[in-house]
């Protein structure tokens, strides 16, 4: 009986490896906030970020990616991908991301390309593409993420 | 037998009008219709393929959601983010946990003014001045309607008529026996995202009421939900038990229509000349009668529109091509010029002279008929 009970606990320390294992050692979260902006007695605004459980049109979201490395080992070729809501408009140049070349897609997330040089073929017509257009966001890690190391991406968007 | 009446112009909008159950609503946009139960809507951020199975639901409704007001209540916005690595040479790939923003209801509501400033004479009854309603917001929202024609700042007050309150339900912009009366808390409007309603406002003019003088009459919309400073939140009254917010408009919104009295005086004056065919001015069969109206505004104002409708004689044969404005010509045919002979019913001249002012002097028609 005791072997057995000795047995099992093996086994979970084992599965739970396995999982950590499945896991790949880097967790990723996401969260989002909302601009709240408040005017005082003397008429002085005040902009806070809040947490966004409801949101109106119009409301500025901040969302926000943060990754940890907790493997003993260090991850190369970071790639966080994001994509932009339907409802949302990307509000240009707020996408930010220490040390990572940032880029966007107006195609569902096929190809990838810097903000300036994605175009838009609308009415058989290619024009520059407007931040309305930018379907997902993709931060490209330069820098290897070292055994225990975090980073950041972020960007925000305004509720259609 | 003559009539020179000074039409008031009326307003006449152009817009599309579609009967509901209720009444009639005016819609100015393609996809202003009405949804009962707003369907939920949830955007993955994946575009293109969820929510267009969603709109996909929705035309199973027949209505579409009016996306220009701004996402509708009750949308679910979820968020998820994909991290790839390689680790010790392996490529990985991770999703993050999913976020969900719900998008609330936010309640908006615009009123503008349709009619330009009506001429009234004193003691006119029933003049109505039209408003539009426009639900700005982004969920169904009812509204009730208030009229005050006791504002200040004006220089008499009309007199709400009962009921003062009409839809324009033939969607015509223009006041008539079909319009639906207004009835507070029993037909309030209920206007989805975008959808807009088209009110009067109908007041009678005073008779002590002067020449020149102006008076308001305001329509205030209001939201049935709630009022209040932009961000008052009433907990799960907006679509679908969402939150409602009050937004920028604060749920109410009001505009002012006027009201111009124009009491004009025309003053017109009719003589003839007859020529009998023995060179005298016997009126005998065969004589050419020459009838000269002659009409001038003696007041402030104008006679918008003005029109004067003379009716051949009996036992007279109007001489063709014989219509005269001011000396000149104006054919018998129903065409571009100022006017016509008339033969629909009983042969009438028919010359149409504009808006009318004291500046334009004496205007001359003349015509002739012969004595049969």
């Amino acid at each position: 009986m005791k072997i057995l009970t000795t047995l099992m606990v093996l086994m979970m320390v084992s599965s739970t490896h396995a999982l950590a294992q499945q896991q790949g050692h880097l967790d990723v979260t996401t969260s989002v906030q909302k601009e709240e902006v408040t005017v005082d007695e003397s008429g002085q605004s005040e902009t806070k970020l809040v947490e966004a459980n409801t949101v109106v049109p119009g409301d500025r979201v901040i969302y926000t990616i943060t990754f940890r490395n907790t493997s003993e080992e260090t991850a190369e070729n970071v790639v966080i991908t994001n994509p932009i809501a339907e409802s949302l408009t990307y509000v240009a140049g707020s996408a930010f991301g220490p040390g990572a070349i940032i880029e966007f897609s107006v195609d569902g997330g096929q190809t990838y390309a810097l903000a300036e040089e994605l175009t838009v073929t609308e009415d058989g017509e290619t024009r520059s593409a407007h931040p309305g257009d930018f379907t997902h966001i993709r931060w490209a890690m330069q820098n290897e993420l070292a055994a225990g190391a975090q980073g950041t991406a972020r960007f925000a968007a305004v509720l259609d | 037998m003559e009539t020179l009446a000074p039409v008031p112009e009326s307003c006449h909008q152009p817009g599309r009008a579609v009967r509901s159950a209720l009444f009639c609503y005016r819609l100015h946009d393609d996809l202003g219709l009405k949804l009962d139960k707003h369907p939920t809507i949830t955007d993955t951020g994946n575009r293109g393929l969820p929510l267009a199975a969603a709109l996909a639901v929705i035309g199973l409704f027949g209505a579409m959601p009016v996306l220009a007001a701004g996402t509708p209540a009750g949308t679910l916005i979820e968020n998820t983010a994909t991290v790839s690595f390689d680790l010790a040479g392996t490529p990985i790939s991770l999703q993050s946990n999913t976020t969900t923003i719900t998008v609330v209801e936010r309640i908006d509501v615009v009123v503008t003014l349709q009619s330009s400033q009506l001429l009234v004479s004193p003691s006119a009854v029933d003049q109505a001045v039209l408003f539009r309603v426009t639900n700005t917001g982004n969920g169904n929202e009812t509204f009730s309607l208030l009229i005050d024609s006791t504002l200040v700042g004006d220089d008499f007050d009309p007199v709400p008529a009962v009921p003062a309150i009409y839809f324009d339900s033939d969607g015509s912009g223009d006041f008539n026996v079909g319009d639906l009366a207004y009835d507070p808390g029993v037909n309030d409007p209920v206007l989805t995202a975008d959808a807009s309603v088209d009110v009067f406002l109908v007041n009678d003019i005073p008779g002590t009421a002067l020449n020149g003088q102006v008076g308001f009459t305001q329509l205030t919309a209001t939201s049935t939900t709630g009022t209040g400073v932009p961000g008052t939140s009433y907990a799960g009254l907006g679509d679908g038990g969402v939150d409602a917010i009050i937004g920028t408009t604060q749920g109410e919104a009001a505009a002012v229509g006027e009201y111009l009295v124009s009491n004009v005086e025309l003053s017109f004056v009719k003589t003839q000349a007859v020529a009998d065919p023995f060179g005298g001015t016997e009126p005998v069969p065969g004589a050419t009668i020459t009838y000269t109206v002659t009409v001038e505004v003696t007041s402030a104002g104008i006679a918008s529109a003005s029109a004067l409708s003379d009716p051949i004689p009996v036992y007279t044969t109007y001489v063709p091509d014989s219509i005269r404005l001011n000396a000149a010509a104006i054919s018998d045919g129903a065409d571009a010029d100022a006017g016509e002979l008339d033969t629909s019913g009983a042969p009438t001249v028919v010359v149409r002279l504009g808006d009318l002012t004291q500046a334009d002097g004496i205007q001359t028609v003349v015509f002739q008929v012969t004595i049969d």
